[in-house]
């Protein structure tokens, strides 16, 4: 089976290249052209269900292979050192979604208390403060990862707009969803699994707080 | 618009240096109220005046900020403080710090952050972390404290700083870093002097205060641009950790509701976000939890509120750093609370209810799973994102997509969820995780489409090639039922069912209570005996409308098929007997649950065509011909109600009979169930006196039969806006009468109620037409007005009439408030509103009296 998929990547249209990136990245397309998706689908890269389009498998892989810097590399070394520096953040940034949707107490947030809004409001502040330097680095090593700062600044903007959605709805280019593709790049640029990106995160955390 | 430029020589007079600092407890009796002092000083303030033990500490009021920049003002306040607490900065064995705050006048977001450790030197360190035994005490605070004097206080460009802490990620480095970078850009080193470090912190937090990003937190919570602020210079008492250390509490369970204080307890020098997984639970505190309780039952008996505090534990002993009312308490304690305070004998019960609204009742009633004790709890997750729901395993975002599009409801079971199953999450009814938190990317997902998860199962093992997962000692396949609670994150094998809870203890005192202060009735809209059980354990009074149109649906649809398309009279009485029967059974269950409650029967008001066969489905070609003929083209304005009653006579008669006779026999038991039995849709009052006739031969034929004369009110519904213009008329026929608000409100407007629903309702309220369905809220100037009419000329007939709403305007506020404004006996509303209803009745009637005696006192007359 790996075998087969290593085959099949190997065989991959290189004009699809870029779509079939950004589909994995995304974990979705929804309402797109037929024309759009149809070249993945017929390659066997892209599976239609309903009003999304889902990557397969050996899109997943395929994926994986073109993201993945050289092991062992300078270049993954470098990257690693801003991926360790991302995970505290991204925990950060995970709580601040949760602030905004649930009360300390797990109530739902329901958005009529203006002072706790403005306060989860001050946090995202501080993660986006955080992020920036994490971000500038990363631009000097990755091509194309600038798009992610102007992403997340286009996101606060419409935030910042008065549309709520627009820092954790899985529904449109959120906050929390371009955060999130982020995420997925840097592990596959690094090839690191999510269990293990999950127990770095935690060691990090603890450890920064000494 | 520099604050620093203009505040000193504008809002103070040059004073010697110390006069602007005010140690807390003493800004009363100087005169200094929240503008100047902030919500901080305030606090501090009257914690002291309540007898609560504080931490040493000062407040330079709003206004005068500015000075504590100035060395002379700074040295002061260290002195003071120093003085307060009987410590000094730099003596090595009972260690002093200091942190630096702010507050404004009221609470707000986006103030500064505390500068938490002045007056380390890189000479004073060790030895301060050798007193708390722990090498790393101060890394981090240490870190954040001199990263900001240095961005704002000394103008290093942030930029470095970011890079310097970027280039040096091993918490023990980067102070250092920091500081060589001060040397290098700001043209001075740090310095050590306490004072000198206290000023420049003034200034850090000034120029923050005065940054872009704090005006426009200002601008979003429509703050004033040039709003003061009040610094606060705190005493932070070095000790050992074992000893010492800081913490958060809460007065109330936030479940229970009941007066338990909660929070956590951290040990070392405090900081503004404590690190996860390190708080201990307060019972850890060297010293108990005496005194905190102590603190926050002096405090909630103070403010009648929830309260939370903020306190330091040094050498096993707590003060206060921090406390107010819970700007929004769980629901429960609020509820708790009232409850308590009436106890003591510290609140009126009228004041206990007013501070529960009816929207809050119906957020205590959230729904649940069903539990009956016999179901299997497969494990215990977090509660992720509340809600309750069932349905069936699947173990893939594309299954769960899949099982959506058959219409089903999915159980997405996942180890765990990554942004390529956001798909499934949003087509899946509920969300499972066996990794992640509450922070975890499943249940932010889950909360932002607004669905039930439970995540961090332990022990739960995803088997995608046997298409099975391991739950605890279980297993289940896909496909299998299974049922969780995002609230308290139980799972359960099998499909429970979702109902809604029913109050807790506290909400039933609080509904008694509201109970006493209300006027109008509340009964429920039942068509069972199950119904009628839970309505009355949520306090219904009565049946206000118990529709018997599901007597003829069902297994019993041919019987009343053959009623309507009898080829001849013998077919039709035969039908009927039997229908008789089985509504003899139905009635008799229904008055046993109802007791000796009242109870509001409508005779059959259902739409013909309910009763019709499909076209070709008739089974002969007579009776094909005669169903041909009988459809309707509006079957809701056709034959329905009492017009089919008029037109098939027997209908009316064999359900009275079956009513009356179940009634005889329920009393023989000994309960006697208050009969009410009601006529729909009815616009002429001879269209009444016919129905009226039915029913009163019906029980003519009972009594002939059992000896037994069936005591019972005779009404009518009104529906349409003749039968509530002809009021007067219909209430010489009616001894009560029941305002059918949904069809009444269909009827007013002209509108068909799915169709507005669909099509106009939507848009009529994004122009402002409407600012509520009508459907929903009463519309009191419309549908209102008739109803106000109606009783006012039905009581210039017979003042005793009874009179209530049956519509599901019975559980809406709102129009209960109406109903009660016009003097109607009673609401009746679905089960569920039944406690809602209450309450809403209560709020009501509260507000009357008061308005009442507000207006008396005015010298108005009542």
């Amino acid at each position: 089976m790996h075998s087969a998929a290593a085959e099949r990547t190997d065989t991959i249209d290189p004009s699809l290249a870029d779509a079939v990136i950004d589909l994995v990245l995304r974990g979705m397309w929804r309402g797109t052209q037929e024309s759009v998706h149809r070249p993945l689908v017929d390659a066997g890269l892209a599976m239609v269900k309903g009003p999304m389009v889902l990557p397969t498998e050996s899109a997943k892989q395929a994926a994986a292979q073109m993201l993945r810097v050289p092991a062992g590399s300078g270049q993954e070394a470098q990257i690693t050192a801003v991926y360790e520096a991302f995970l505290p953040v991204n925990r950060k940034i995970r709580e601040v979604c949760t602030a905004w949707q649930c009360r300390p107490d797990g109530s739902v947030n329901d958005h009529g208390d203006s002072v706790y809004d403005a306060e989860v409001r001050e946090q995202l502040e501080d993660v986006h403060e955080a992020i920036q330097p994490v971000l500038r680095r990363l631009e000097r090593l990755l091509a194309d990862s600038g798009r992610y700062l102007t992403g997340l600044e286009e996101a606060l903007d419409r935030f910042d707009d008065g549309d709520r959605q627009w820092l954790a709805s899985p529904l449109c280019d959120s906050y929390h969803t371009v955060w999130m593709r982020l995420h997925q790049e840097l592990l596959l640029v690094l090839g690191i699994s999510r269990a293990e990106d999950e127990a770095r995160e935690e060691q990090l955390v603890r450890g920064s707080h000494g | 618009m520099n604050i620093t430029d203009h505040r000193p020589g504008v809002d103070a007079p040059p004073q010697a240096p110390g006069l602007a600092l005010v140690p807390y407890g003493q800004g009363r009796t100087r005169g200094l109220d929240a503008d100047a002092l902030g919500t901080h000083g305030v606090a501090m303030d009257r914690l002291v005046a309540l007898g609560l033990t504080v931490v040493p500490g000062l407040t330079v009021p709003a206004g005068t900020a500015a000075s504590l920049g100035e060395p002379g003002t700074a040295g002061a306040a260290v002195e003071l403080v120093e003085q307060l607490s009987g410590r000094r900065v730099g003596d090595s064995a009972r260690p002093l710090l200091l942190r630096l705050s702010a507050s404004a006048p009221t609470d707000i977001a986006g103030l500064p952050p505390d500068l938490a450790c002045l007056g380390v030197t890189p000479d004073s360190a060790g030895d301060l972390c050798t007193v708390i035994g722990r090498a790393d005490a101060l890394d981090e605070v240490w870190t954040a404290t001199v990263r900001m004097i240095a961005e704002y206080g000394l103008d290093v460009p942030a930029a470095l700083l970011d890079d310097a802490l970027l280039d040096n990620p091993a918490p023990h480095a980067r102070v250092g870093a920091l500081l060589s970078l001060v040397a290098r850009h700001a043209g001075r080193p740090f310095p050590d002097d306490p004072a000198e470090q206290l000023a420049l912190a003034a200034r850090a937090v000034l120029a923050r205060w005065d940054s872009p990003r704090a005006r426009r937190a200002r601008k979003a919570q429509k703050l004033p641009a040039d709003l003061d602020i009040a610094l606060h210079v705190q005493a932070l008492r070095i000790g050992p950790a074992d000893r010492s250390g800081y913490g958060t509490a809460v007065s109330r369970h936030p479940e229970s509701g009941r007066f338990s204080p909660q929070g956590s307890f951290f040990r070392g020098v405090r900081r503004s976000a404590p690190p996860p997984h390190t708080g201990e639970p307060l019972e850890k505190l060297a010293g108990g939890t005496v005194l905190l309780e102590h603190a926050l039952l002096t405090l909630e008996r103070h403010l009648h509120a929830p309260v939370s505090v903020d306190f330091e534990v040094r050498d096993g002993e707590v003060s206060l750093l921090a406390a107010s009312a819970q700007s929004r308490p769980p629901l429960r304690a609020s509820v708790c609370l009232a409850v308590d305070l009436v106890r003591d004998g510290a609140l009126a019960k009228d004041a206990a209810v007013r501070r529960i609204g009816p929207a809050q009742v119906q957020e205590l009633l959230h729904p649940q799973l069903k539990l009956t004790g016999d179901e299997e709890l497969l494990a215990r997750g977090l509660p992720a994102s509340p809600g309750a729901a069932t349905g069936t395993v699947a173990l893939s975002g594309e299954r769960a997509l899949e099982l959506a599009a058959e219409g089903a409801h999915a159980v997405l079971v996942m180890h765990e969820t990554t942004p390529a199953d956001v798909p499934g999450m949003l087509a899946a009814t509920a969300v499972l995780t066996g990794s992640g938190g509450i922070a975890s990317h499943a249940a932010v997902v889950a909360r932002g489409a607004g669905k039930p998860a439970v995540c961090g199962v332990e022990g739960l093992r995803v088997d995608k090639a046997a298409g099975t997962v391991r739950i605890g000692e279980r297993v289940l396949r896909e496909g299998d039922a299974v049922s969780l609670d995002g609230r308290t994150g139980a799972v359960y094998a099998g499909a429970l069912s979702v109902s809604v809870a029913g109050p807790p203890p506290e909400l039933s005192t609080l509904l008694e209570w509201a109970d006493d202060s209300r006027r109008l009735g509340v009964r429920v809209n039942a068509d069972t005996a199950a119904e009628v059980t839970t309505a009355v354990a949520l306090g219904a009074e009565g049946v206000g409308l118990c529709r018997t149109e599901h007597q003829f649906l069902g297994d019993r649809l041919p019987l009343i098929r053959s009623v309507i398309l009898a080829a001849d009279p013998a077919a039709r009485d035969e039908a009927l007997l039997a229908l008789e029967h089985a509504q003899h059974e139905d009635f008799t269950a229904l008055l046993t649950a109802v007791g000796d409650r009242p109870v509001t029967v409508r005779l059959l008001d259902a739409p013909l065509h309910e009763f019709l066969p499909a076209p070709g489905e008739a089974g002969d070609a007579a009776a094909e011909q005669r169903a041909a003929s009988l459809r309707e083209a509006n079957p809701m304005l056709g034959l329905r109600g009492v017009r089919l009653a008029l037109l098939h006579e027997r209908l009316y008669p064999a359900q009275a009979e079956a009513l009356f006779s179940a009634w005889v026999e329920v009393a023989a038991t000994g309960v006697r169930p208050r009969l009410e039995v009601m006529i729909p849709l009815v616009s002429l009052p001879e269209e009444l006196r016919a129905a009226a006739a039915f029913v009163r031969d019906a029980a003519e034929t009972v009594a002939a039969r059992t000896g037994v004369r069936v005591p019972y009110r005779l009404g009518t519904m009104i529906e349409t806006p003749r039968a509530a213009l002809l009021a007067a008329e219909l209430a010489e026929h009616a001894e009560f009468f029941s305002f059918g608000t949904n069809d009444l409100t269909q009827l007013t407007y002209g509108f068909s109620r799915d169709d507005v629903e669909r099509q106009v309702l939507a848009s009529y309220q994004e122009r402002g037409f409407l600012t509520a369905s009508p459907f929903a809220r009463l519309d009191p100037h419309g549908v209102g007005a008739l109803i106000a009419l109606a009783v006012e000329r039905a009581r210039s007939v017979r003042p005793d009439i009874k009179l209530g709403v049956c519509g599901e305007h019975g559980g809406d506020p709102d129009s209960i408030a109406f109903c009660d404004d016009v003097g109607l006996d009673y609401v009746s509303c679905s089960a569920h509103r039944v406690p809602v209803a209450r309450m809403a009745a209560a709020h009501s009637a509260l507000r009357k009296s008061e308005s009442r005696s507000a207006s008396n006192e005015n010298g108005t007359p009542a």
